[in-house]
């Protein structure tokens, strides 16, 4: 199709370069062909080549100069396809997708069968998931394009993807049989044929599944997919035999799956434990290096065969000194008989392994164990007690461990872990520095260390602990975030929320949120990348897995930190020249603090003047880099840095908080906590009705929730309060939504039920007694003393409640009530001996076995390449 | 603990377990590369709850010079999970998928010279050895081993014909074309 403003001889062959330079990354080139074509007084305002010169100003990174000179050749020339195809590439790197669709779609008007104009719009539609666009699109280039294999596969894509298996299949099929000489190994066809092999599962058409599978086994070099499909479909259409066939090569590929060992079991209709035992018995027999055959039966097995079985393994591993031994059987605790049967054993074995070195004095063999049996059956008594709450037995038992062996780190993680559950982080974060100075090459441990001081609120301890491993030159917590850490970011986050710094704490949940970003974004390349290497399953795989990435843990916690600190600052919002609070390490002792601190200081210095020596090397690596950063594409937008003091102050926290609930609300609506947290949102909007929405959903998943109950008393007073100003429609769904749903004649009487209903529980109780204070002032008496009195046997008593309500009476959120304060304290002081929150903790508590730094170097394999 | 090939929701928590175990990290795309281009290759081990405790992140060496071989780019087992044994499950079970479904004759990998744990580890209870010495390798300067592990006995050892093949070479180039830029092109 010739241009709406053609161009001479000459001009055109420069604009032709242009277009080469561009393909080619010589841009200063490109710049320098296009002021050629624009001096000429005749073509200054030619719309194409402008339309070009600012799509290479953009790789250069002149972003403004870009716009406006894409911007001006496309106003100067709107009938050019190419003017809009280089506008819709500028909106894409802009990451405007929706935009930079539309523009394809109006380039498309004008050349219709541009190949590439379509392909970048194909990608675009998938990248958006529209899907009926992208199916469109997909025809259009097959049409074009018939040859070409991407053209088939990328239509099939689009049908499997819209679920219209049978069209996929057809197209698939049309495609292979085009395929006529296919090479031995091929591991692109082979892809292919498990592409089809996938569609025909999510088809549910096993019949053809298997026959595709018999076909094609040949040309298939994934023999694992290929066993794995076969064991799976032929147990779902119940052929046992060959059920069990598959499973029997996938155990020999595999011992340590325990998917097979489940799908033997229904092969074989195993029903009795002695059947299923059976079969354990028997794969042992047969690997006897596999743990699986061993450990697995230990989760069905009863009585005496289980503890004869557990007996077994805990002293093989006790023997052979295996520390991950408790972590391994700590899911067996859901059975409090399994629970007291294993500790019976290990006591057992302690008192034994004292007296005469055996496990047990009845053992007929005379040989003697080695004295770091008794060690590990030590640590493992400590993990069992600390795991059910004890924990001054635990440290008891760890401590007895170190006596008999200082230099062991695995004692000093299971210290501080029975610390940090004790509810003395300090303590915990002593221990985990001990172990880390015990072995300064294991990022496991500094990553441990760091996060307990995090935990601590020290968060440039941590970060100077993070550093050692973080790349030299630059700040550790730029390059963690450059590496995507989010576990940092997160525990970043909330220890700045925990220490009232407001800013900080928002930064770090944006940086985690911009990480999903990223990562969806990652997915561009794939598009193009995936239909040449034909890795489809995979990549369809990828497609699902984006579409729900922030139902990560990672995006939960770091959405649910921002939320809370937006509430606050809507609630508190921070004057101009008010700086965010600093530290307020409260549950931590001052002096303890210091000490750590200096320490740290004195490591600091160390590790500087070890990087004073790397430095020199590092500035010329920078140079390297700087001077091939120059001829880079400058990728992307330049995103808007984060600085903590205006995130401090946001103009609308509100919309903020919501921004952050969305993805919640859209992909983690199991969680109750997303519910509480829309509902926080929505009482500040006074939005009755999205409130409503919210307790709604919250009751569907526990209606009995602490937190939920004092929501719904909050609502229900909102709700009181604005009856007379509520338009009608409002009301009326109101009052139907809430019909039924309380039945008590007041709000009092409400919580009364409440406390009825659950009052054998702490923080159930506790609720109650801040719904009473809410209501009544008066009732504030009545609500001290449900906490001060509250029974010992109660359900739910953990440190940590008991600490929030310590908390809460300290805030006054019960009036002023110094006395009772320290009766509870002194009351959960005896619950909780180990808990800094109601006191000092014993004296036989502190952690100071050895100096640590007369041990350096420990020889525990560190696996890495 | 349970191993099994990895998928892609598994890639994020193996970047998480990566960035608590060693000092090479890297972003998730390079994750997502390697999960997309070999996704036979990279196994995971996790606990009851299906949290990743150990991993191997592996590929194949698309040089064609050289016999086709797997490359590890990364293993690690969180030390709370050592002793298990379960660094080498996973390699076994990444190498023989090397060996099924690209017909690799050895497979390499990279450790720093400093690490001797992991060097121990590789040449006695993996049986790597030492091929030569890359020097500056690592970002902070410091030399790597390049270690090698020949497939031809692990071959047999599970019973499997090591197969004799001719690869498409020609179509692993394409493949291989660098995959990391925007590559943007304009058909006019």
């Amino acid at each position: 199709m010739s241009p709406s403003q053609p161009l001479p001889p000459r001009e055109n062959t420069l604009f032709k370069r242009i277009l080469k330079c561009y393909e080619q990354k010589q841009y200063k080139n490109g710049l320098k062909f296009a002021k050629q074509i624009l001096c000429n007084p005749k073509y200054a305002e030619h719309g194409e080549t402008l339309a070009m010169k600012g799509l290479t100003l953009n790789c250069l990174g002149r972003k403004d100069e870009a716009f406006d000179h894409v911007r001006r050749g496309l106003r100067n020339d709107l009938k050019s396809y190419v003017c809009w195809h280089v506008f819709g590439l500028l909106q894409r790197s802009e990451k405007k997708y929706e935009e930079a669709i539309k523009c394809y779609r109006n380039a498309l008007k004008l050349d219709k069968d541009n190949i590439q104009i379509l392909r970048d719009l194909s990608l675009l539609q998938i990248q958006m998931r529209d899907l009926d666009g992208y199916k469109e699109t997909r025809y259009q280039l097959l049409v074009l394009r018939p040859t070409q294999r991407a053209s088939w596969i990328g239509y099939a894509m689009a049908f499997h993807l819209l679920k219209d298996f049978d069209m996929a299949l057809k197209i698939l099929e049309e495609f292979r049989k085009t395929q006529v000489t296919v090479k031995p190994f091929d591991y692109e066809h082979s892809e292919l044929l498990l592409y089809t092999a996938f569609v025909l599962r999510e088809a549910e058409m096993y019949t053809e599944l298997l026959r595709h599978l018999d076909t094609y086994e040949h040309q298939i070099v994934d023999k694992l997919f290929i066993a794995e499909t076969r064991a799976e479909v032929n147990l779902f259409m119940c052929d046992y035999a060959a059920t069990e066939k598959y499973y029997l090569d996938l155990l020999n590929r595999n011992p340590e799956n325990w998917a097979y060992y489940k799908g033997l079991e229904k092969a074989r209709r195993a029903s009795t434990e002695e059947e299923r035992l059976a079969i354990y018995e028997e794969q042992a027999e047969k690997f006897p290096k596999a743990h699986a055959p061993k450990r697995l039966p230990l989760n069905f097995l009863t009585g005496d065969t289980f503890r004869q079985l557990v007996d077994t393994v805990l002293r093989e591993s006790l023997h052979k000194g295996i520390p991950p031994l408790f972590v391994t059987l700590r899911a067996l605790y859901e059975d409090q008989w399994k629970v007291e049967v294993i500790e019976n054993l290990v006591v057992g074995y302690v008192d034994s392994l004292q007296s005469c070195e055996k496990f047990s004095p009845q053992d007929a063999d005379d040989t003697k164990e080695p004295p770091s049996v008794l060690l590990w059956a030590y640590g493992f008594l400590a993990q069992h007690h600390d795991f059910l709450g004890n924990t001054t037995k635990g440290l008891d038992c760890i401590n007895t461990a170190l006596e008999h062996t200082p230099t062991l780190i695995e004692l000093y993680v299971i210290k501080a872990k029975i610390f940090k559950h004790a509810g003395n982080i300090s303590e915990a974060v002593k221990c985990l520095d001990e172990a880390q100075a015990l072995d300064t090459a294991d990022r496991y441990i500094n990553s441990k260390c760091a996060k307990y001081m995090l935990r601590a609120n020290m968060t440039k301890e941590a970060e100077e602990m993070c550093a050692k491993f973080t790349r030299e030159g630059v700040s550790a917590v730029d390059n963690l975030n450059e590496m995507q850490c989010m576990w940092f970011e997160t525990e970043c986050a909330r220890a700045y929320h925990r220490s009232g710094k407001w800013g900080e704490a928002i930064k770090k949940c944006h940086e985690i949120d911009r990480h999903f970003t990223e990562i969806i974004e990652d997915q561009f390349d794939f598009h193009t990348y995936c239909m040449r290497k034909m890795t489809l399953r995979t990549y369809v795989g990828l497609l699902r897995l984006e579409d729900v990435l922030r139902q990560h843990p990672f995006y939960f916690r770091a959405a649910k930190c921002a939320i809370e600190v937006y509430l606050r600052l809507y609630d508190k919002p921070l004057a101009d020249s008010e700086e965010d609070q600093h530290d307020s390490s409260e549950n931590l002792n001052p002096s303890e603090i210091k000490k750590m601190r200096n320490k740290m200081r004195k490591e600091k210095k160390k590790l500087q003047q070890e990087k004073e020596r790397q430095r020199a090397q590092q500035e010329r690596k920078e140079q390297h880099n700087k001077a091939r950063q120059q001829n880079d594409e400058v990728e992307g937008p330049k995103e808007e840095e984060l600085l903590p003091d205006k995130l401090a102050r946001p103009s609308d926290p509100l919309s903020e908080a919501i921004r952050f609930l969305k993805p919640l609300q859209m992909l983690c609506p199991n969680s109750i906590e997303t519910h509480i947290l829309a509902f926080e949102i929505f009482y500040r909007k006074d939005k009755l009705l999205l409130m409503l929405q919210s307790i709604k959903r919250a009751r569907g998943i526990d209606p009995n929730h602490p937190q939920l109950h004092l929501c719904l008393i909050k609502f229900l007073r909102k709700m009181q309060e604005q009856k007379g100003a509520l338009p009608e429609t409002v009301s009326a769904a109101l009052e139907t939504a809430t019909n039924g749903m309380f039945s008590a004649d007041s709000l009092t009487s409400l919580n009364d039920a409440y406390l009825q209903r659950n009052g054998t529980s702490l923080p159930h109780a506790f609720a109650a007694a801040r719904v009473m204070s809410l209501l009544d002032p008066k009732s504030r008496e009545g609500a001290l003393s449900l906490l001060v009195n509250f029974n010992g046997t109660l359900e739910g008593k953990d440190s940590h409640v008991c600490a929030d309500i310590v908390e809460a009476m300290k805030s006054n959120e019960f009036g002023v009530c110094q006395e009772k304060v320290t009766e509870f304290q002194a009351k959960c002081h005896k619950l909780f001996p180990n808990a800094i929150a109601f006191g000092s903790p014993p004296a036989n508590c502190s952690s100071n076995h050895f100096n640590s730094s007369t041990v350096i170097n420990d020889q525990q394999p560190d696996y890495e390449s | 603990m349970n191993i099994r090939l990895a998928t892609p929701e598994d890639l994020m928590n193996m970047q998480h377990c990566n960035l608590l175990c060693l000092p090479e990290n890297y972003q998730m795309k390079y994750y997502f590369y390697h999960g997309l281009s070999w996704p036979q290759l990279s196994y995971v081990a996790e606990d009851e709850k299906g949290k990743i405790v150990g991993y191997v992140l592996a590929k194949m060496e698309e040089d064609a010079e050289d016999d086709p071989h797997g490359h590890i780019t990364s293993l690690a087992v969180k030390r709370s999970h050592r002793r298990l044994g379960l660094a080498q499950k996973l390699m076994d079970q990444a190498s023989r998928a090397m060996i099924e479904s690209f017909g690799a004759k050895y497979v390499s990998l990279h450790v720093r010279k400093s690490n001797r744990a992991a060097l121990h580890l590789y040449e006695n209870t993996l049986r790597f050895s030492i091929s030569e010495i890359e020097p500056k390798y690592y970002a902070d300067g410091e030399d790597a081993y390049a270690m090698k592990r020949n497939l031809a006995d692990f071959a047999k050892q599970v019973s499997m014909h090591a197969r004799c093949r001719v690869f498409r070479r020609r179509s692993r180039l394409r493949a291989s074309v660098n995959f990391k830029s925007h590559d943007v092109r304009l058909s006019v």
